[in-house]
């Protein structure tokens, strides 16, 4: 757009100073206040600079055994959303009109409803005598009632309904970008139907991949919501633990040092995650 | 065929599609399904069918005073956020400047981090510069959470939208408010409206700011659904619950209808 630079540039400065202002004020500010709080004494002698919250995360096996939980559940979350997701976005890519509707709906649909509502929903399913305790047991499959409430089975399940929507999103962006004609081309010259996706498809696909597993790696280990409510406090969770220490202890210094850990370690996801969706043209 | 695909293939993926199917919606399923219970507990399969929750929950204070809320906060940041997302999207889409690819991630930041940790910072600010988390405090935490939002639909609207409009309209004279109002908002309309449905089911379907958030005296409807779920969920829950969702289904064919599901997946 050539007009663009003819114009004032005053005109844009004024379209974009509220919201700049109100982000300085609302988003970045809290951003930095947390960053300061963590290093932070509190109590008699508050305000002083110390390492002591960071050192306790260290320290204490507790929480070291609450971060590995948190790592190791959103590796198993990730891995299945790959699996599940991969597939249904090859899918949707390939459906007509009319399914493709469907599957968009079947995604969308729960991806905007409530996070406290879905997982509402698992307790019902995973509970002791819930769905599919009686389902399992009208199978024939079990004999006495079960439930997956407090297992991790439980939490891996319903977080992988919360966040499968994600990775299909934007995996589904960089499948829609492969011209249709790479697979006709490959299955032409002799190429099984998986062998075509398997050495065109798969591989065109990794940036939409990779990126989605980021995002839903980040999203995992800063989720409580649902492993509170179907871990409940025996398989505590980091996001879990700071809600506790926020809002339940008021641990604030030490609340904000695991945040700020939670945060590093999404910044190192999320930076990639940025560097990956723009160099494939980005979703704007 | 070149594209002929496999015959148990094909098998294969409605198994498949069928089972992804259920594993999305039976968590919804299950909600409405427990809403109509006539039992006291939630078990499945319910005894019997009746709408007695539905009649619960409108006689109950909580539930409407929470609805109420949740009302009055998702209808707020609609408001600002239209208010501050969308100039800021005229002027990223419509104007050339230095250091515009800078300023445009910045406005999108908030997608990146956490809610919960932004959260926490917004409670760390309340407490320490204000009088302590408080409705109006919600309003601001969810402008941030869907601001973003607005930038993306009205940027995705505007972009498809001739720009020489607006300069014909300016070499013909028109003012600078006869532009933006006669000309450049109505072309933000359906971004707007596509933005403003985003906004109001995030800001209504929050849990995350709004648990820290907690002040005395608000209560939306998600903090109302975990609290109860944390100590004892009743089928009235389920109730809440399906209203939610029913009101979900709503925007999404609104949504649909405005902006395409198309263009968000």
């Amino acid at each position: 757009m050539s007009t663009g630079t003819m114009r004032l540039s005053r005109e844009p400065a004024l379209l974009l100073s509220p919201g700049l202002l109100f982000l300085l004020l609302a988003f970045f500010f809290p951003a930095i206040q947390l960053l300061a709080q963590s290093f932070l004494t509190v109590g008699a002698e508050a305000g002083r600079f110390t390492l002591e919250h960071y050192a306790k995360v260290v320290v204490d096996d507790f929480y070291a055994g609450v971060a590995l939980r948190t790592f190791r559940l959103a590796l198993i979350i990730t891995a299945l959303c790959l699996l599940i997701g991969f597939p249904l976005a090859v899918v949707m890519s390939r459906a007509g009109p009319t399914l493709r509707t469907i599957l968009i709906v079947l995604i969308i649909l729960p991806l905007m409803t409530s996070v406290v509502i879905r997982t509402f929903g698992w307790l019902v399913i995973l509970g002791p005598g819930g769905v599919l305790s009686w389902t399992l047991q009208q199978l024939g499959l079990i004999e006495r009632s079960m439930s997956l409430m407090h297992t991790e089975t439980g939490v891996v399940l319903a977080m992988v309904q919360v966040l499968l929507p994600f990775l299909v999103l934007t995996t589904l962006g960089s499948i829609g970008q492969i011209p249709a004609s790479l697979e006709e081309a490959s299955r032409t010259m002799g190429a099984g139907f998986f062998g075509s996706i398997y050495h065109v498809t798969l591989p065109l696909s990794v940036p939409g991949l990779a990126s989605g597993s980021l995002l839903v790696f980040a999203l995992s280990i800063s989720s409580f919501i649902t492993p509170s409510l179907v871990g409940g406090v025996r398989l505590q969770v980091m996001a879990g633990s700071i809600y506790q220490q926020m809002t339940g202890s008021f641990d604030w210094g030490f609340g904000a040092a695991l945040s700020v850990i939670l945060l590093v370690i999404t910044l190192m996801l999320i930076v990639p995650y940025m560097v990956i969706t723009s160099r494939v043209g980005g979703r704007t | 065929m070149i594209g002929a695909t496999p015959r148990w293939v094909l098998g294969a993926t409605a198994f498949f599609l069928v089972a992804v199917g259920l594993f999305m919606l039976v968590p919804l399923l299950v909600v409405i399904a427990s809403s109509l219970s006539s039992s006291e507990f939630l078990v499945f399969p319910p005894p019997g069918l009746s709408l007695r929750w539905y009649g619960e929950i409108l006689g109950s204070d909580a539930y409407l005073n929470a609805g109420w809320t949740s009302l009055k906060l998702a209808l707020g940041t609609v408001v600002l956020a239209l208010a501050l997302g969308t100039p800021a999207a005229i002027a990223l889409t419509r104007f050339r400047f230095a250091g515009r690819a800078a300023i445009a991630s910045v406005f999108l930041s908030p997608l990146i981090l956490p809610s919960l940790i932004f959260a926490i910072g917004l409670l760390i600010v309340f407490s320490r510069y204000a009088a302590g988390p408080s409705f109006l405090g919600l309003v601001i935490g969810h402008t941030v959470i869907t601001m973003p939002y607005v930038i993306r639909t009205v940027s995705a609207n505007l972009a498809d939208i001739d720009p020489n409009l607006d300069e014909a309209a300016r070499v013909m004279g028109a003012r600078w408010w006869q532009r933006y109002l006669l000309v450049i908002l109505p072309q933000c309309r359906t971004g707007m409206a596509a933005g403003a449905f985003f906004a109001f089911n995030i800001s209504f379907d929050d849990a995350v700011i709004a648990l820290f958030m907690r002040a005395p005296g608000v209560e939306t409807l998600p903090m109302r659904i975990y609290s109860t779920l944390e100590f004892s969920p009743d089928p009235s829950v389920a109730a809440v619950s399906t209203v939610m969702i029913a009101m979900t289904m709503l925007l999404v064919v609104l949504l649909n209808r405005v902006f395409g599901l198309s263009r968000i997946a």
